[in-house]
């Protein structure tokens, strides 16, 4: 219906060259009609996998659901009650902050050493090179779960070789020390162990964005006498800029949603200390069974993230404005 | 995919009618087998006893198959949760004793009440039976209850010339202990988490866990009593090198203690089984003793834990599943039991079984003063994100335990008083 | 873009090679020469050494734990527990790798966590190409509302989604089903797959589809026969990319799969390992190993293209 009644989009299309005349073998409506026909599927396995569900979560945030209506349905309306209690709960303020606090050490970590790490990929010779990024992609594709086992085996306490290593340069209080017993060391390590599996990532894809400035840009600033430091600014952070905010932001989305990694190690302890957001609405579903809780609490997350991420989407509609 | 909903939807029609006009005696169906699974905890019985138990059921029952997992004790709840929930649950699942409440407040096990005389359940074990009930019907059918011992290696023992059948006080076990844990040995394997441990020396002076008052729960690791409590687990602690910050399932204690050099550990008898089952070297040398209490008079108290078998609503085939249920309850499956895992049977007129049983005097000396943790359907949530545990592992790498007790009682407190909606 | 990333031709700094330095020297004067070119040498090798050291730091970091992990699982037991670790194997043995290929359904589970994993991706990749070429090439109404749709898809909270995907699983009677978790791998994939191929789109001329055509292909032929070869490194790429997600996934398939435990992936078999290994550290180690081994392998081997195809997809995001 709606297909018959519009124009076609393609002579629709915003003043460009003309690139796309309509076929001339195929019918008109038909033509039109391809765009839709090549979505849908996504299209469909989104409102089946993606939308349906995040509507049935909000659903289910506004409704009173633990263990017995999941078993045997019949959920009542509760009104903004959850959110209410959730909100009220001075534990989940906690677990914002700490959430907050995880994205900002992780995320500062990674993009700072991704940066170091693909400037001086730009600097070494070719064979240390492909070593140095062999090593990285090593890293990179570790699955999460063996890297999580290899982590807690690095740290074990008795047998563990970086407890040894400490205490043999000198670190005696080190010997048999129970990292994963303490709130602070846990956070530690799963800060080292997202770092170590992230840096790959970003520092592959700076550096590849840097070697797209021609060599002899650098080359003539080098002998209009510019410093090190100016180049870098004025030369390299532009050419840098809108790649690095894309990282930046999957780095964002990535770590603010880190949830295998701190479930594998800590499962959110010892004592909260490792309880994020992602975490947290776990544990609320499936450890005390509130449901509606957790759906209410993983909303709260979803729209904290997005004004996170505001200005990214903005950027991403802009430039497809422009295309 | 419709094809494969249809083909659902009609294998259930077809069980549902199968199983409408099977009788309650012996095979329900005649035609093709029936896979009946039942789920059974990490841990709680061997295999040989579960693979003699399938290959009786499935002769008694022709064309059933028995598909038996073990479930992991981790992540639990959860798992259970999503199988009461689904279309097709197992048929029989072993519910710890303190946990059955739980899935039976949310409607999706199926109630028992009409089977209780069928399985003698007048002479229950009122700590099994009790937490099966809710609302004055029976939904969880007793299995087995067994209590915390002392296991000892027998030859480490002899090497330190220590007597174990002189250990009746407290001093008596720490000081041996201490004389134990030299060289390549450890005096006593006690991982950082055992919190059912804990919960025994809390009592035994005279503190709990959490007390309710007034319709509200009061977590109470920090009074005087609680804290003595851990201060002695502290100290016991000291003398091996258990993990600080693990329970005794990671890793198994029995693996441990069949490691060889470990002079003790404290588990349910039946876990010296699979200790020689790990190291058959140890077949003989480990021998039992009571926790020691406060004095020679009086043994330690014990947390008395058990399990019960539930019958999920969706259960494909109730009635077989309830054949298997009333086989494990029965006399001859419980008589096994006790003779080969040393647990204490369902029934208090089953109990001369466990007469010449290693390890069963010993625990059945300790069970008369058993405790169960607080009664509430609530207590499953505070395990399932353990703030004991937490406590503990903070106190033993050197944290302030007074402080770390108020929290965590804060956190049971919360926990317990949360509305179960 | 493609050509510039590691096959970069020439290196930095090449004013000061030992060309240079030879050039100064005479022809009669070798020993003089080459004392100064070694000189220089030195001096340039010395200036490099802060650099050359970073990226050995670099690489020890990255490499460690993948060879700790890999060293762990070929060292025989009495080395795993030593006092000292060992750091350079002195004896090799297979016996953990034995103990972890024994293990109950290790192969079954492998097997399922690879058809899952397949599955998902080829699925993601065809659909992906379907939408990303209507998406890069065509104009249509609605168009930046579905890319809008995407982009926002890639912040899908899915743990949270557990739940109502359970009940949705659930009432389809899709609950114990490789199928469900194939569909909702395919899902969590998509989204970035999309983004990824449309840029790759984007990035290769539309004239060249043009002039296919206009020696008389159709749309279809011109995009088969032009188009795709050109798109293959992208292909390649946001596969592997999808195929690290779905083969690291947990929550769902541990949610998902209930009474049809032989339905069991990796990942959930293996959190639980310290139950089936216990202390064995070794055997864990071996496990580990075996799960990481297909996804290593493949970057390994594609690592260069996976570079190219990241840079080819995140420099036009």
């Amino acid at each position: 219906m709606t297909a018959t009644v519009r124009k076609n989009p393609v002579v629709e299309s915003p003043p460009r060259p003309p690139r796309r005349r309509p076929l001339p073998s195929v019918p008109r409506r038909i033509a039109g009609l391809w765009p839709y026909l090549l979505v849908a599927p996504t299209v469909l396995g989104a409102a089946f996998l993606l939308a349906y569900p995040v509507l049935r979560n909000l659903l289910i945030s506004f409704q009173y659901f633990g263990m017995r209506e999941l078993i045997r349905g019949g959920a009542g309306f509760a009104g903004w009650d959850n959110y209410r209690e959730i909100l009220g709960d001075t534990e989940f303020w906690e677990v914002v902050r700490r959430t907050f606090v995880w994205t900002a050490v992780n995320v500062v970590l990674i993009m700072v050493l991704a940066t170091l790490v693909a400037l001086m990929l730009q600097r070494l010779g070719r064979r240390m090179r492909m070593l140095v990024m062999s090593g990285l992609v090593l890293a990179w594709a570790t699955p999460h779960i063996a890297a999580t086992t290899v982590f807690q085996w690095l740290f074990q306490s008795q047998m563990g070789v970086v407890n040894w290593v400490l205490v043999r340069i000198g670190f005696d209080s080190f010997e048999g020390y129970t990292w994963f017993a303490h709130g602070n060391s846990t956070f530690a390590i799963l800060v080292v162990l997202v770092v170590w599996q992230s840096v790959p990532f970003a520092a592959i894809t700076l550096h590849a964005a840097l070697v797209t400035v021609p060599e002899e840009i650098y080359e003539s600033a080098r002998t209009e006498g510019a410093s090190a430091a100016r180049i870098f600014r004025s030369l390299t952070l532009p050419m840098l800029r809108p790649i690095f905010g894309l990282v930046l932001c999957l780095e964002v989305i990535w770590v603010f949603r880190c949830f295998a990694q701190i479930w594998a190690v800590s499962q959110g302890g010892p004592n909260g200390a490792t309880t994020t957001l992602p975490v947290y609405a776990f544990q609320v579903a499936q450890s005390l069974h509130r449901y509606d809780l957790a759906a209410a609490a993983s909303t709260i997350t979803v729209l904290l993230l997005v004004t996170v991420l505001i200005a990214y989407f903005r950027q991403m509609y802009k430039q497809e404005a422009e295309l | 995919m419709k094809f494969r909903l249809l083909a659902c939807l009609s294998a259930l029609a077809m069980t549902a009618g199968l199983s409408a006009c099977g009788s309650s005696d012996s095979s329900g169906s005649s035609g093709g087998s029936e896979e009946l699974t039942v789920w059974v905890m990490k841990d709680s019985v061997t295999d040989s006893y579960l693979d003699r138990f399938a290959a009786d059921f499935e002769k008694r029952h022709s064309g059933t198959v028995l598909d038996i997992q073990i479930q992991e004790w981790e992540g639990i709840s959860q798992k259970i949760t999503s199988a009461l929930a689904s279309n097709d649950a197992p048929d029989v699942i072993e519910v710890g004793n303190t946990q059955v409440a739980q899935y039976a407040e949310s409607g999706g096990v199926r109630d028992l009440t009409g089977k209780v005389g069928e399985l003698k359940g007048e002479d229950w074990l009122p700590g099994l039976a009790e937490p099966g009930r809710t609302d004055g019907k029976q939904y969880g059918i007793p299995w087995y209850a067994a209590n915390r011992v002392v296991v000892y290696n027998k030859d480490l023992f002899e090497k330190a010339d220590i007597d174990a059948a002189a250990i009746k006080t407290r001093d008596q076990w720490t000081e041996a202990s201490a004389k134990l844990n030299s060289g390549g040995t450890q005096g006593i394997y006690l991982p950082g988490q055992s919190w059912h441990v804990l919960a025994g020396f809390i009592w035994d002076e005279g503190g709990d866990l959490a007390v309710r008052s007034g319709g509200t729960w009061k977590g109470s690791l920090h009074t005087p009593e609680a804290l003595r409590g851990m201060d002695f687990y502290r100290e016991l602690q000291s003398h091996g090198k258990g993990p600080k910050d693990a329970d005794e399932a990671e890793p198994p204690q029995a693996e441990v203690m069949g490691e060889g050099n470990v002079a003790q550990m404290i588990s349910a008898p039946g876990v010296a089984r699979a200790a020689v089952e790990s190291n058959p070297e140890l077949e003989g040398k480990l021998g039992f003793f009571p926790i020691p209490g406060k004095s020679a008079d009086k043994p330690g108290t014990v947390f008395l834990g058990g399990s019960d078998l539930v019958i999920p609503e969706t259960s494909a085939h109730p009635d077989l599943a309830y054949q298997v249920v009333k086989a494990l309850a029965g006399d001859k499956w419980q008589t096994e039991l006790a003779t080969t895992m040393s647990y204490v049977p369902n029934r208090a007129s089953l109990s001369g079984a466990l007469k010449g049983t290693e390890g069963a005097k010993e625990m059945a000396e300790a069970a008369p003063g058993g405790r169960a943790t607080p009664n509430s359907p609530q207590w499953t949530a505070v395990e399932a994100n353990n703030p004991i545990k937490a406590y503990q592992t903070r106190v033993l790498t050197g944290g302030d335990a007074k402080s770390a007790a108020k929290e965590a009682s804060e956190s049971i407190g919360k926990t317990l008083n949360a509305k179960s909606s | 873009m493609s050509a510039a990333t590691g096959t970069r031709p020439g290196r930095p700094h090449t004013l000061t090679g030992p060309g240079a330095a030879a050039a100064h020297g005479g022809t009669g004067r070798k020993a003089q020469a080459k004392r100064r070119h070694g000189r220089v040498r030195l001096r340039r090798r010395l200036r490099r050494l802060p650099l050359t050291v970073t990226a050995l730091v670099v690489l020890l970091c990255s490499v460690f734990p993948v060879y700790w992990m890999v060293l762990t699982a070929f060292k025989p037991t009495g080395d795993i527990q030593s006092e000292t670790p060992v750091f350079l194997p002195t004896s090799l043995t297979l016996e953990h790798f034995s103990t972890a290929v024994r293990a109950d359904g290790f192969w079954i589970f492998w097997r399922n966590s690879l058809t899952v994993t397949l599955g998902g991706v080829l699925l993601a990749l065809i659909v992906a190409v379907g939408a990303a070429f209507a998406v890069a090439r065509m104009r249509w109404k609605g168009r930046r509302g579905f890319l809008l749709m995407v982009f926002i898809a890639q912040v899908a909270p899915w743990e949270a989604m557990l739940i109502p995907i359970y009940i949705i699983s659930r009432d389809t009677g899709m609950l114990d089903r490789l199928s469900m978790l194939t569909l909702i791998y395919f899902m969590i994939t998509l989204p970035f797959t999309i983004v990824t191929l449309r840029s790759f789109l984007t990035g290769i001329p539309v004239e060249l589809e043009e002039a296919a055509r206009v020696d008389g292909c159709t749309r279809a032929q011109a995009f088969r026969r032009v188009t795709f070869p050109l798109l293959a490194p992208g292909l390649l790429a946001t596969s592997l990319f999808g195929f690290i997600t779905a083969w690291n996934e947990f929550a769902f398939a541990n949610m998902l799969i209930i009474k049809n435990q032989d339905d069991r992936t990796l990942p959930v078999w293996l959190s639980s390992f310290s139950n089936v290994f216990g202390t064995d550290w070794g055997a864990t180690m071996a496990a580990s190993t075996l799960f990481a081994l297909p996804v290593l392998i493949l970057f390994l081997v594609l690592q260069k293209r996976v570079a190219t195809g990241m840079t080819g997809g995140a420099v036009k995001g």
